[in-house]
């Protein structure tokens, strides 16, 4: 994110995986397990409590990947109450959904999400598209938009 | 002298080297990106004897891409974005073999950013090996030493050795990534195409475009389309919520830009632009704000037909995507606008149809008095067919009005047309005053003549005053029989048969007559009524009579409508159109 004071307490490491589905779960784990050995992946398949539970870890991740459809508390919801607490700005939401209508791509950006995703069926390509999610986080948390300057060493 | 010294001083290393080159190559056979293998290569080199630096340059032409360097002060790894155009004479593109070439440095151009990093090093002599990529471009690795004695047999030798391995592993990365991207094109292109199907709307299925493809394909999408007030853009997505903005602003408003959609639709030919092709613009290294991330950007014509419907474009962060995907893209490109194009043609077609249908329809029924008319019309399916049934009213010379319905077997154009035949026919004659089983006739004898194969049911008929009241006669052409409903709400079927229009010369008439009180009303319907059939497979025939007598006793406004609302209601199958035209004679008080 681009807060100007970076949260100490965010680790670019661990990614949190919000997501229902048990196979979905499984795809992601193994999707970034593969593109991105080095990654922590903490799962939940709820979205009550996540706000809360972000606010209180003692390493924050720098990405929430959020299903949007989700039993109880919607994804949506979820979003809206991440989005409710400043002390979460730096925390990166991407949404992860299968639908590419636009009324509920509109909705999503409303309620604040960072990044909107569709989620594919092939596993290929999903992999690709967590992927292209997770680089561009990455480099974006690195200052890798801040045009040509040195870098710390790349893998 | 130089060689003996070269083995002499590397002998003893001979098997630290081959064990590191081993480790190497098993290394590059598990690699994503051989820029993993920059780390232990950069290090095995730093280590031979005399070596101050090792740096490595990717060049694309005359583009350096980056730097990557470790010094002996400086033993981790460091890598600079460059991204600038020194001309084609900058660099010599390699085939074939790496060669490895010697340089003084001091020969070398001062301005350059890898030769002033040498410089600093300390570096007096350089030895080069320059390897070609296989998506385009080449690394080129100097090592850099004090002295010329240092370049010995071995050096180049073993520079060499890691030159090769960074080839063979590049080669293989690229023949897996060739594959996997292949397979995730057709995967995208399938999705794609279903996305692009969900919608039927021009602007809903530009918009799934644009999102399906990003980050799939880009970080970045916009999709212009060629609208009256010119090139158009009508979705745009980004990677990013905060720089779906500022794409929107570029996408609108942006000149450059503007100008690189123009030429690629009037070439007809898709455009990957890159380094240098994107000064000027608001993408690339020397641009500011969001677009300086942006590596590389490509444009596709969206053409379906033969005609030029609008663009597709991607941006891109790390320019290697862009290069490797030209046929995907085209691909892409293609399907998308095959997806636009059939968008729009839906929305045209429909709005032919609608004024079409409208045409071969009374626009209103004309005020009789004693009688309130009501008609309806539901279409039957959803394929955009303008169906064949039609009705009207012809006001009579005295009290009473002439009612006509019919159907044209089938749909589409041919239909169409010998509705509005039909209709017309019937009509002109009817106004004219002439009777009812010659207009009939002139009918059969002009769809005969038109040697059509589809048939046609019509009736007609006539309701003159007679008393409070009015005398009901009819002449039926094979059309399914009316219905009297009583004020008192008992319904009665009005018996007519009477030959097909169309299919002989001579035909008969099933014809007769009836009394119709104030409050009873005559219903008259297409076969769409009789044979809408619900799920459980029973014809809405079976409860028509009940349904007349039901709906009858509301308003004689809207008795038509809720009859074929009900009608339309019940049907789970059955394509057929439904007209319905009703006559109630009105309770004088």
């Amino acid at each position: 994110m681009s807060g100007s004071a970076r949260d100490p307490r965010i680790d670019h490491d661990v990614v949190w995986v919000v997501e229902d589905s048990a196979e979905d779960a499984e795809a992601i784990q193994r999707a970034l397990g593969r593109t991105h050995p080095g990654l922590t992946l903490e799962f939940t398949d709820r979205g009550a409590g996540v706000a809360e539970r972000l606010l209180e870890a003692a390493r924050r991740p720098g990405l929430v990947l959020l299903d949007l459809k989700l039993p109880g508390l919607s994804g949506a919801e979820v979003l809206r109450s991440i989005r409710s607490m400043p002390e979460l700005n730096d925390v990166t939401v991407v949404a992860f959904t299968s639908s590419t209508a636009p009324d509920e791509v509109d909705a999503t950006y409303a309620a604040g999400a960072d990044s909107y995703i569709y989620k594919p069926v092939n596993f290929e390509l999903f992999t690709t598209v967590l992927k292209g999610a997770v680089d561009y986080w990455q480099r974006r948390a690195k200052g890798g938009d801040e045009g040509p300057a040195a870098q710390p060493p790349s893998s | 002298m130089e060689q003996h010294e070269g083995r002499a001083s590397s002998r003893a290393d001979d098997g630290w080297w081959s064990s590191r080159l081993h480790e190497l190559w098993r290394v590059s056979d598990r690699v994503q990106d051989v820029a993993e293998l920059a780390d232990s290569l950069y290090g095995m080199l730093l280590r031979m004897p005399g070596v101050l630096a090792v740096v490595g340059a990717r060049w694309s032409g005359g583009l350096l891409h980056y730097l990557r360097s470790v010094t002996l002060s400086e033993p981790t790894p460091s890598f600079m974005e460059v991204e600038q155009e020194f001309g084609a004479a900058a660099a010599e593109d390699p085939d074939g073999d790496p060669p490895v070439t010697v340089h003084e440095v001091s020969e070398l151009d001062g301005a350059m950013p890898h030769v002033q990093l040498l410089v600093a090093a300390g570096a007096r002599i350089v030895a080069e090996c320059a390897v070609p990529l296989a998506q385009g471009g080449w690394v080129s690795f100097m090592v850099a030493t004090a002295e010329r004695a240092a370049v010995d047999v071995t050096l180049r030798s073993r520079l060499k050795q890691v030159a090769e391995v960074t080839m063979v592993s590049d080669r293989r990365l690229m023949a897996r990534r060739e594959d996997e991207l292949r397979q995730v094109s057709d995967a995208f292109l399938a999705e794609a195409s279903l996305q692009m199907d969900s919608s039927l709307d021009v602007e809903r299925t530009v918009r799934r475009v644009a999102r399906t493809a990003v980050p799939a394909v880009a970080e970045g999408c916009v999709v212009h389309l060629c609208l009256p007030g010119g090139l158009t853009p009508v979705a745009s997505s980004h990677m990013d919520a905060g720089e779906q903005q500022w794409l929107g602003a570029v996408a609108a408003e942006d000149l450059w830009l503007t100008h690189v959609l123009e030429q690629v639709l009037s070439r007809g030919q898709g455009r990957v632009l890159h380094g240098d092709e994107l000064e000027g613009g608001p993408f690339g290294a020397a641009s500011s704000g969001a677009g300086r991330a942006v590596r590389a950007l490509s444009v596709n014509p969206l053409r379906a037909r033969g005609r030029a419907l609008g663009t597709l474009t991607f941006l891109y962060h790390r320019v290697v995507i862009a290069e490797s995907a030209s046929r995907f893209l085209a691909d892409l490109a293609g399907r998308a606008a095959l997806a636009i194009d059939t968008s729009t043609l839906y929305e045209q077609r429909r709005q032919h149809v609608v004024s079409l249908q409208r045409h071969l329809l009374p626009s209103e029924l004309p005020r009789i008095s004693g009688l309130t008319l009501s008609s309806a019309y539901e279409v039957g399916d959803a394929s955009l067919d303008v169906g064949g049934d039609f009705y009207d009213a012809v006001s009579g010379a005295q009290d009473g009005v002439t009612l006509l319905i019919g159907d044209v077997c089938g749909r589409g154009a041919e239909a169409a047309a010998l509705t509005g035949l039909a209709r017309h026919t019937l009509r002109t004659l009817l106004e004219d005053g002439g009777p009812p089983e010659h207009a009939l006739g002139r009918l059969n004898q002009a769809l005969l003549r038109e040697g059509t194969s589809r048939f046609v049911t019509a009736l007609v008929a006539v309701l003159v005053r007679d008393g409070k009241g009015f005398l009901l006669r009819y002449w039926s052409a094979g059309h399914p029989a009316p219905l009297v409903r009583r004020a008192d709400g008992a319904v009665e079927e009005l018996t007519a048969h009477g030959d097909l229009l169309g299919v002989l010369e001579d035909i008969e008439y099933g014809s007769g007559s009836a009394h119709m009180a104030p409050g009873d009303a005559l219903v008259l319907f297409t076969d769409g009524v009789t044979e809408a059939r619900a799920a459980d497979g029973t014809f809405f025939e079976s409860c028509l009579r009940d349904t007349v007598a039901q709906q009858g006793a509301g308003a004689a406004e809207g008795f038509a409508e809720r009859l074929a609302a009900t009608a339309a209601g019940f049907r789970a199958t059955g394509a057929d159109d439904i007209a319905v035209l009703v006559a109630q004679a009105e309770v004088v008080a």
